[in-house]
């Protein structure tokens, strides 16, 4: 594959990740924002294997199919399961209107664009509009968590804020180093199953969900 | 021989801990947990003076000490042992009053190890993805820790703690992709090594300056959550007063260090690459609104150990600044300030749980004559805190004098001013709140039976450093700070 | 090519347009009935509508001015001049004598046709058409601004806000040739057209139910001819708005002489893209339910963004 074939398919699988990212944004539904964050994972993948065969560099053809397995099936998965588990009510109860989210939304991504345009030659390091993509990924990400109640919920906009890293990641220079990738998806497998595990624990013992505590304060 | 002894550091503890899965007596899980630590405390020692004689080691491009990494090894070493060893009186009190169930213990005691392992990889690391990924690691394992009572307030704090801490630990996952990025860029491929800190430090001047100050931006909000730098600091009040006893103390004394260290790292090429102005502006950005931040939370607090945890974010924020001042001077109170502060949080944590159990309260209104209840430990919490506001003859006072004398040599009046007026504000405040819980009379209630001696001998070790570092200056650990500041410094 | 015959060729389509208007609701219906397990009404059922309206006498509030007539004729006049902007099924290479096919000159038609439809519901003084008038005029508010910057960022890339020159350029090039902010752009067209085409999940066609409706509303006071010009309008714009995604994102297939063969591979083209874009349409109405009117911002809010981001894009 053609180094402009795949910057144009990069650049084309970043504004579907941008699609995904809002849509999670903009759901009103808990299911919708997990399938949209699995679908987002599957486009990660794909990424991967593009840069891949763009590279010819085995390592991330591991990644891509690492990231399939894990991020689009197997967390998604956790979190359904979780969902089903608790039983609680499926709708998001954002804490600041959707609307405004998403006129918040329009600022990061276009800060995170001038940033990246911004950066001279070493943009270069970078395949396409991944690092910009990324950058507005992983602080959409930071705003889904900010501006939704529910504990699951922040569960996807972390989940999608990694998503862009991995995104800028594989595509800087030929993707980083294998064992340093596994290593990072191991962690966050693990932060994940831990958290799910809090989210059972406390609806199990306080029956409420654990990011409406607030007990703690000052 | 000493590369090897990089990799037995952290896979000590991670074996004992996986071994203590396996054992189910208390006594036996008691004697595994000190010997663990001392064995970690003596490896650290090993390594450090390794590295003081003969330079910085280097264990297959993962694993790296030098001077810098000696100064966090040793301190994460020592809180290791001094906890271990409260732990002993700690866990018979926590048995017997029923809040930790026996045949969970080893779960407790193998994650202590856990987390004490992944810190040691956090410190050891070379390799930026490595420091990540055990920073991350160290997120896990302490927030499970956090929450391990399973208390409604426990669990509420745990979440708190994972989803701040890992949301922000992904921007510093962001900040050393970008980083990684420059580098790779700047070698104009990828080479063996690409990813290693002293690498990139090697070539920090050719990397290009934009990129790397977006990276260091990600790294400093990211690490620096994980720091409790404000304002991102939210949760660590919460989590560090939840904890149980022994790990507040290591997560006040030893982690909020190691976050610190990852900071460091990155600032060191950031100055390299940006010069030295734009990394130590964003410092002591942070840790002028940390300091700041802190100081009516401070005031105002009745918890005890909630009080300690803000405590931790404004010394987070005097390391801070001392690092964001800059000149030998600044940096070498940092990392003087790093040791000391950790030394001594770990101790008031300790003697807080001590506290908190005879009188069965968190509420420092309610906790009076605690001097006379205890007069170790009485005497110990009036040392510490009066070491931990910064008065002679305690190390703290000697860190915090560095500091501010970098501060005005640097020219920074305003922030120099600020910082001082918060000092003698959280000075008076820290007095009055601590001289409360020691003086007066005790209520009936309130437990007067002897003080155990395992707490009260990790105690009187961290006392005894707290007090040595203040009156003198041991010519090694001189040695070994001037060249890690010089590590820094580039 | 002469002007005469440009405008020729033009009203031609727009005759196509506003033919095949009805049979596209038709068609939708239909598929809507099939996909809940019914018979439904057959293809042909909007036809015999109009046929039926024509034929009634109309009935008029006492309250209404004179004006209120003429609103009918003036919403479908603006629609069919609106069509005649878009290329259906020829698309010249060469440069274009006359303005016909601006494509800001058919948003401002088509948002002129829903003007005056809202216009007309307040002076018939009824309670419902006045609400239906500001609900459409509030999801105006916001599918407008969208399409407009939906076209611009696809006008961006072809240096022209001509529609037939757009689609002639672009239908040179691979499908393959989507940038990312062509992806953008489809979405949010695609989240706009329901609204734009009063369905579901914005609107809905079916029913006369006073919380729900929106066009609907508008149209209460309307009888006879009148309505049936409204209707007929509804039916065209609806396949305007389908038409546009196909000229904006795939005129592949298009005609660029006027040879037999050549039109006979565009009216196929133009059959095959409006039947997928119709099912689109159908299959989201059955699968979705109507969005309380509150949470519809939130839903075109997305189409906006997306638009917006679509030419921040482009630009940047």
């Amino acid at each position: 594959m053609s180094p402009e074939m795949a910057t144009r398919l990069i650049d084309d699988l970043g504004a579907l990740l941008l699609v995904t990212m809002l849509i999670i944004l903009a759901s009103g539904q808990l299911f919708r924002a997990i399938y949209a964050v699995a679908a987002q994972a599957v486009f990660l993948g794909i990424a991967g294997a593009v840069l891949a065969a763009a590279t010819g560099n085995v390592d991330l053809w591991v990644i891509a199919g690492i990231t399939i397995v894990i991020k689009a099936v197997a967390l998604p998965w956790l979190l359904i399961w979780v969902v089903k588990r608790i039983q609680m009510c499926r709708e998001i109860e954002p804490v600041i209107p959707i609307s405004v989210t998403l006129a918040f939304a329009a600022a990061i991504v276009m800060l995170s664009f001038h940033l990246s345009a911004s950066l001279g030659p070493v943009r270069q390091a970078v395949t396409g509009n991944a690092l910009p993509v990324g950058i507005a990924l992983t602080l959409l990400g930071v705003l889904v968590m900010a501006s939704r109640k529910k504990a699951l919920t922040q569960m996807v906009g972390l989940f999608a804020s990694e998503n862009g890293i991995f995104f800028v990641a594989m595509a800087v220079s030929q993707g980083m180093p294998l064992i340093i990738e596994i290593g990072v998806i191991l962690d966050v497998v693990l932060g994940a199953l831990v958290m799910g595990i809090m989210v059972l624990r406390v609806r199990s013992t306080v029956d409420t969900d654990i990011a409406d505590l607030e007990t703690l304060k000052g | 021989m000493t590369s090897s002894l990089l990799w037995i550091a952290p896979l000590v503890p991670t074996a004992i801990g996986l071994c203590m899965l396996l054992v189910r007596n208390p006594r036996l899980l008691g004697v595994l947990d000190v010997g663990g630590s001392t064995v970690v405390l003596g490896l650290a020692l090993a390594i450090a003076s390794q590295v003081d004689a003969a330079g910085p080691v280097s264990a297959a491009g993962i694993l790296r000490a030098d001077e810098l990494s000696v100064v966090f090894l040793v301190l994460v070493g020592l809180l290791a042992v001094a906890t271990s060893v409260a732990t002993v009186g700690w866990m018979r009190q926590e048995l017997a009053q029923g809040e930790m169930r026996a045949d969970r213990l080893r779960y407790y005691y193998a994650l202590v190890h856990g987390f004490i392992a992944t810190m040691l990889v956090t410190v050891l690391a070379d390799n930026l993805g490595v420091l990540w990924i055990a920073m991350e690691g160290t997120t896990i394992t302490s927030a499970v820790l956090v929450g391990f009572h399973g208390h409604k307030h426990g669990l509420e704090a745990a979440w708190k703690y994972i989803i701040v801490t890992t949301i922000g630990i992904s921007f510093g996952l962001f900040g050393t992709v970008l980083v990684y990025g420059a580098a790779t860029h700047a070698q104009g491929g990828v080479q063996a090594g690409a990813m290693n800190w002293s690498t990139i430090v090697a070539l920090s001047h050719s990397l290009d300056p934009g990129i790397v100050r977006i990276g260091f931006i990600f790294v400093m909000v990211g690490y620096g959550t994980k720091a409790g730098l404000a304002p991102v600091h939210m949760w660590l009040p919460d989590a560090h007063s939840q904890a149980p006893t022994p790990v507040s103390a290591l997560l006040s004394g030893a982690l909020i260090k190691c976050a610190l260290l990852g900071i460091l790292r990155f600032h060191t090429i950031a100055r390299g690459a940006c010069g030295p102005a734009f990394s130590e502006g964003l410092l002591l950005l942070f840790g002028l609104i940390s300091v700041v931040v802190a100081t009516p939370f401070i005031l105002v607090q009745h918890d005890l150990k909630r009080l300690l945890g803000y405590h931790s974010v404004e010394h987070v924020g005097i390391i801070a600044l001392g690092l964001g001042f800059g000149g030998r001077i600044g940096v070498f109170g940092a990392l003087l300030h790093v040791i000391n502060h950790g030394v001594t949080k770990a101790l008031t944590f300790l003697i807080a749980g001590d506290a908190i159990n005879r009188y069965g309260t968190r509420d420092m209104r309610k906790m009076r004559g605690y001097l006379g209840l205890a007069p170790w430990g009485g005497t110990l919490l009036l040392m510490g805190a009066f070491s931990l506001a910064g008065a002679p003859p305690f190390s703290i006072f000697i860190s915090e004098l560095m500091v501010l004398r970098a501060g005005i040599g640097a020219g920074h009046y305003v922030a120099v001013a600020i910082f001082l007026v918060m000092m003698i504000v959280i000075f008076a405040g820290l007095i009055h709140h601590v001289g409360q819980v020691a003086f007066g009379v005790a209520d009936q209630t309130a437990d007067r039976g002897r003080e155990a001696r395992w707490p009260l001998l990790g105690m009187l070790l961290l006392a005894v450093v707290m007090v040595l570092l203040g009156v003198c200056m041991p010519a090694g650990i001189d040695r070994v700070l001037t060249r890690a500041t010089e590590i820094v410094l580039g | 090519m002469k002007v005469a015959a440009h405008i020729a060729v033009a009203l031609a389509q727009a005759g196509l347009l506003v033919l095949l208007g009805p049979l596209v609701t038709g068609f939708v219906q239909k598929l809507k009935a099939r996909l809940q397990c019914r018979q439904g009404a057959d293809l042909w059922q909007p036809y015999r509508d109009l046929w039926k309206l024509l034929r009634k006498g109309t009935v008029q509030s006492d309250t209404a001015s004179p004006f209120f007539q003429v609103v009918p004729v003036l919403a479908l006049a603006a629609t069919v001049v609106s069509a005649t902007m878009m290329p259906v099924l020829w698309a010249p290479t060469d440069i274009v004598p006359v303005p016909l096919g601006d494509a800001i000159l058919l948003l401002a038609l088509l948002a002129l046709a829903r003007f005056v439809t809202a216009i007309g519901a307040f002076d018939a003084g009824g309670a419902f058409g006045g609400m239906g008038a500001s609900r459409e005029m509030t999801v105006g508010l916001l599918v407008e601004p969208a399409l407009m910057m939906v076209v611009f960022s696809i006008a961006v890339v072809g240096g022209t806000t001509d529609l037939g020159d757009i689609a002639a350029r672009r239908s040179t090039l691979a499908a393959l040739s989507w940038q990312a902010p062509d992806l953008l752009a489809l979405f949010a067209l695609l989240v706009l057209i329901p609204a734009e085409a009063g369905r579901i999940p914005v609107d809905n066609p079916d029913t006369h139910l006073e919380l729900t409706m929106l066009h609907e509303g508008m149209l209460l006071e309307h009888s006879g001819p009148g309505l049936a010009c409204l209707a007929l309008a509804t039916h065209t714009r609806q396949l305007i708005v389908i038409n546009l995604v196909a000229a904006l994102f795939l005129p592949v297939g298009m005609a660029h002489g006027m040879s037999p063969v050549e039109l006979a591979v565009a009216l196929a083209a133009f059959a095959a893209k409006t039947l997928v874009l119709a099912t689109f349409l159908g299959v989201v109405e059955s699968s979705y339910a109507k969005l309380r009117f509150f949470r519809v911002p939130q839903f075109l809010g997305l189409g906006l963004l997306c638009a917006f981001l679509s030419l921040a894009l482009r630009i940047l």
